[in-house]
Formats: C-alpha cells, structure tokens, sequence
C-alpha cells in the first residue's frame, strides 16, 4: 500500500509537448531503457508515446502512482451515500406510502438501488477524472509522429538542451531526432 | 514461464492495423448489403407493429388474464441475458488476466451494448401507456410530488439496466479512444480521387477526429488510462452479476409458484452467460470467416468459448434439477403441481409441457457434446451448437413465464396463451433490430481491440527479450 505523502510527492502533470525535441525509437523494449535514462539524466520536462500501454514505463520514466482509484472510491460511496439517503427520505417523509405491508423504512429494499448508484457514480467519475488527468478532449492535438498510433514509439524531451547531449544520452537506442512539431499543425 | 504464447499472433504492428481495419477502410461488399437490408427489413416491420400498437393498444398481443406477460417479457430477459457475456469477457476475464478474451473483447462488447438496447425496448413498449415512461424516473416534480416506489423491483430494474447500459457505453467507447486515434492517423495518408471522395472522406475525418478525443498515446495518459480500465472492470464485474440478479428479483418476489424461488438470482445469472456465450460464438464465426481475421480469432479461442458454454451449461442444469427437487421437498402441493405440470405428468392435458422439453433438450443435452476434443473443434458443430443454446434458451423464459402464469391458484382463470402475428413481428423483428447495429458497428469501427493486441505481442517479446 502506498502512502498519501508519496503520492503527494510524486505526483504528475501532463504536458504538452511543445518544443524542444523528439527522438524516435525502434521498440518498447527500447523505449523503456531510454526512459530510464532521460529520467537518470536529470530531464524535468519529458514524456514517451507508444501504441500501446508498455508494461514498467511508468517506472522507468519516474512517475507515481495514478489516483484515479481514490476518486472512484470518493465518488462510488457518496453515490451510494446519496442514493440511500434521498430514498429514506421520499419513503419516510416526502411521500410515505405503505406498498405490500412494508414498514415505511424498508431498508433491504433500498440495496439494490444503492448498489447500482455506487457503481454508477464510481464509474463515471473514473472515466471523468481520467479524461481530466490525461488531458483528453482537445480534439486538435496531434501525436509527435504520425506513426505513434500505429507501431512508433518516441520520447519527446523538453528541457532546453541540445541535440548532441540527447544523442548522447540515448546513444544507439534512437532513430532519429527531430524537433517537435507544432502540436496544432495542420 | 515459457515464452511461447499460444495466443500469439507473431505479426509487426503495422500489419496488424492493416488486417482489423481492413472492414472499416473498404467499401461494403455484397454479402454485408443483404444482411443489412435484411436486418433494417426486420426492424422496420417491428417498429411497424410497435407504432400500431401504441395507436390501439396491447390487444394485439397474446396476453391475456392470467398470461399478463408473454412475448414481450420473454425477450426482454433473453436479451438482457445475451449482453451478459460481453461483460464477462470484458471485465471478469480480463480481472482474472484471460489472455484470450483480447480478440474477443471488442465484439463481445459491442453485443452487450446492443442487446441491451434491444432488451430494454421491451418494457416500455410493454407499457399501456408508453408516452407515460417519464412517471418511472424518480425526480422532483409537479404532481404531488409523486415519486416512484423504490421497494419494486421493477424499479430496481430500471436502475440496474440503466446503470447497465450506461457504464457499458463508456467503457466500450474508452476502450475505443486509442484504436480511433490508429483510424484517425491512418486517415491522413489517405487520397481520394472524386469529389464525392473527397466530401466523404472529409467528413469521416472530422468525426473521428472528435471520437479520438485528442489521443496521443502519452504514457502519462496510458497510466490513467490502464487504472481506468482496471477499475471499471473491477466496478462492472459485480455490476453484471447484479443485473440478472436483479432481473430475477422481477419473478421471485412476486408469490407466483414457480416463480417464488431462492435459487433464481444465480440460476439467471448462469443462464445469462449460457446465452451470451452461445451469441458470441455464433457472432465470432461468422465474423471471423467473413472479415478474414482468423489468425486473431483462433481456434483455441472458439475452443475456450466452447467450454464456457459447457460449464455454464451444467450450472443451468444444475439449477433447474435444484428447482424440481425443492418443490418436491417443499411439501407446498401448489408448486408441486406448477411442475409436474411443466414436464407434463399430470392425469390431465399440460399445454406447455412440450416448451419444457424443447428447453430441456437444448440446454442441459447438448452443451455435453462439448466434452470431445473433435466436436469442439468443429466448427459445423460450434455453430449448431450456438444456436441450439440460444433456441433453448429463448425457451426457458418461455418456460418460466407462460407455464408459471396459465395456471392460476383458481382453475376458473385458468387459460391459454396463443401468441398473435404481432408478437411474432416483434420477436423476428428484435434480432433485425440488433443486427442492424451490429453490421453498422463492424463496418465503423475496429472489431477487435487493436491497441489491447499490440500490447499483448509486446508482452510476449519483452518477455522473450528480459528472459523471465
């Protein structure tokens, strides 16, 4: 179990990938080692794309633990909270009617429906916050290489360093370096 | 671990977005026109007889006092019970790391989705007065304030379908977000050569573009993105097992004999999975044979299916054995009657007792014939098989709804339920219905999970390539 300090500590923001460069790179296994050593080189500003989810990226790159699950859990029980809530009050003062001798307060029959508020909210507040966290919904955005949906991986580096030195420190497990293109080009 | 996965699909990435976007990039052929005529046949004639029925009403159904429900209901629960499976494999396989659910998923899903929406027609055609649907969402309102009855299970069930439908959705279309933005890059490259081209091809980039939601393929985005899934497998795996269960709840606590059972909420649940496997196999056999996706959709795959369908299989038949042995045991002579009268052992004629033993025979005989190695690769035999469970299937709802209701607790109500033209209509016309979405859907968007597939051969190589 992770501690709420270290993921304070270690907590992420994406960023746009506006200047400074772009290396390319053969394969996952490639990006992984690459990551580690962007990350080991000091590199603040730097993020890796892929096609698919890479399995240790995270980290190789650095990056803590994602607190979507906390949002769900926040989400999930105030759902089922509310939801129980508002039915004891409809059935007890708002409009008490008695359905099949019931008590007013039919507790186990409210369980369903909390349960599927619980779910309901949890889930929506998880797509929610991971569209929110992931930066999701700026539709003009464009990927560094066109290839990165397809089968390119790449890193994009940020900082204000030079060529050579990203040559460098990638030595032998790039394709090429370029420099980033506008994000809203056409 | 051994590095040889025989889920493998041993192809670069590239050639893997060419063979699943294959049906999407290219023109429709032939086949797939009469197939979608056919199915928009069949859902015109249903809405057809659906819009006359709401101008003169619910007698041109079957249903009568006592059958209340028929047709309408039967469907209702047999659709609802075919989206089962795509959630299955979604979120129950994927929690429990079923490799092979990857290629399945996408579909399976998509199934969900539109059987849901068939299945949740059902009610409120149903209803006598739909125009009045609105009175079943509990809101604030001017008319008293009247609210609705939240000890019904008839209102848990619009809670557990809407929460259904709706979280499914999302989760699918999340899912879709980063084959969408393969299908939006790959879009570029393309050169259309007329000016309708043009037009078309315009249009469909902007869509796609908005539908791609600005995916990049971040790895700060993949984090949130693989915890978002996790979590919304995690959160519908108890949410499909509460939909049937909460379906059932709609007949075991009415005190209907025959209805008025324990085991229900599982017994549905199990039949639910029967079914729905059963349709993706019949989905999956087709659709693997016409797109040409055959190394995705393998044998081994059809195989593993063929099991669910067995397993489950045995845990329906457990369930009506269990049924037959509590009422025997139950010492209640009503519920006994209720079932001597299903099987048709009765001193006197039993009308329905030939429904029971059409269920009985697809249901409980032949998932057994998955126990050999040569019949379940058949494919022949898959496909027969797939649909014989379906039929039964359709059936024991039959069962549990018509045998349970014809013969009341007083013999001078008792009657008979004869389904009319329309009932017919809108059985034959819901499976148009379904298909309608469906042939839309393999045409629109990527069947089979691209970016899950590609993740699944990495797997395999850095696994190779590390040595553990």
């Amino acid at each position: 179990m992770v501690s709420f300090s270290e993921i304070k500590k270690g907590l992420f923001r994406y960023e746009e990938a506006v200047g400074g460069w772009v290396a390319t790179i053969k394969s996952a296994a490639d990006l992984l080692k690459a990551a580690e050593k962007v990350k080991e080189a000091g590199v603040k500003k730097f993020d890796c794309f892929s096609p698919f989810p890479i399995h240790g990226l995270e980290k190789a790159m650095g990056l803590s633990r994602s607190w979507v699950p906390f949002i769900t859990l926040i989400f999930g029980l105030s759902g089922g909270v509310i939801g129980f809530l508002l039915m004891t009050w409809i059935e007890t003062s708002d409009w008490p009617v008695l359905h099949g001798g019931k008590p007013l307060w039919a507790w186990p029959a409210f369980i369903p429906i909390t349960f599927e508020l619980t779910i309901l909210f949890g889930a929506f507040s998880t797509v929610g916050v991971t569209l929110y966290l992931g930066r999701l919904g700026k539709i003009s955005r464009k990927p560094v290489v066109n290839s990165i949906t397809s089968d390119g991986f790449a890193v994009w580096i940020g900082d204000s360093i030079g060529k050579d030195e990203i040559a460098k420190m990638l030595d032998g497990l790039y394709d090429e370096i370029i420099e980033t293109p506008d994000p809203e080009r056409s | 671990m051994s590095t040889e996965n025989v889920y493998s699909i041993g192809k670069p990435d590239g050639e893997i977005d060419n063979d699943i976007l294959r049906p999407v990039e290219s023109f429709p052929t032939k086949l797939w026109w009469i197939a979608f005529a056919l199915a928009t046949t069949a859902m015109l004639v249903m809405w057809g007889i659906i819009g006359y029925s709401f101008k003169v009403g619910l007698g041109i159904l079957g249903i009568n006092n006592p059958v209340a429900w028929g047709f309408y209901i039967i469907n209702f629960v047999f659709w609802v019970g075919i989206g089962h499976a795509g959630t299955l494999i979604s979120a129950i396989l994927y929690l429990f790391r079923q490799r092979w659910r990857t290629s399945i998923n996408r579909a399976a899903e998509a199934m969900t989705i539109f059987a849901v929406m068939t299945a949740a027609l059902f009610p409120l055609i149903h209803l006598g007065r739909p125009w009045m649907v609105f009175f079943i969402f509990p809101y604030p309102n001017e008319r008293g304030p009247i609210w609705t009855n939240f000890k019904s299970p008839l209102l848990w069930d619009v809670f557990a379908i809407g929460t259904y439908f709706s979280v499914s959705l999302v989760f699918w279309y999340m899912g879709l977000v980063p084959d969408i933005a393969t299908m939006r890059d790959r879009l570029t490259n393309m050169e259309p050569k007329t000016k309708l081209g043009k037009f078309l091809l315009g249009i469909k980039k902007i869509t796609v573009r908005i539908m791609a939601i600005g995916w990049v393929g971040s790895a700060k985005t993949w984090l949130h993105y693989e915890k978002m899934v996790m979590v919304l497998a995690a959160l519908s795996t108890p949410l499909v097992l509460s939909v049937h269960s909460i379906v059932s709840m709609d007949f075991a606590t009415s005190v209907i004999p025959g209805w008025h059972a324990t085991i229900f909420p599982p017994y549905f649940v199990a039949g639910a999975i029967y079914s729905g496997f059963a349709m993706v196999m019949t989905i999956m056999i087709i659709s693997r044979e016409v797109f040409q996706l055959k190394s995705y959709i393998t044998m081994k795959h059809l195989e593993n299916m063929a099991l669910v369908i067995l397993l489950t299989g045995m845990m329906v038949s457990f369930a009506y054995t269990i049924e037959f042995v509590v009422a025997a045991y139950s010492g209640n002579g009503v519920e006994q009657y209720v079932f001597k009268n299903r099987m048709g052992i009765l001193d006197h004629a039993s009308p329905y007792a030939w429904s029971f033993w059409i269920m009985f025979t697809c249901n409980v005989v032949s998932p057994h014939f998955m126990w050999f190695k040569k019949l379940r690769t058949n494919i022949t035999v898959l496909f027969i098989i797939s649909i014989v469970v379906n039929i039964g299937m359709w059936f024991e709802r039959y069962v549990i709804v018509v045998t349970s209701l014809h013969r009341d607790y007083l013999p001078s109500s008792w009657d008979l339920y004869i389904p009319t033209w329309a009932d017919y209509g809108v059985l034959i016309g819901a499976f148009g219905w379904f298909f309608f979405w469906y042939l839309l859907f393999v045409r629109a968007l990527p069947s089979i999970a691209i970016a899950e597939v590609k993740a699944d051969e990495a797997g395999d190589k850095l696994a190779k390539g590390f040595g553990h």
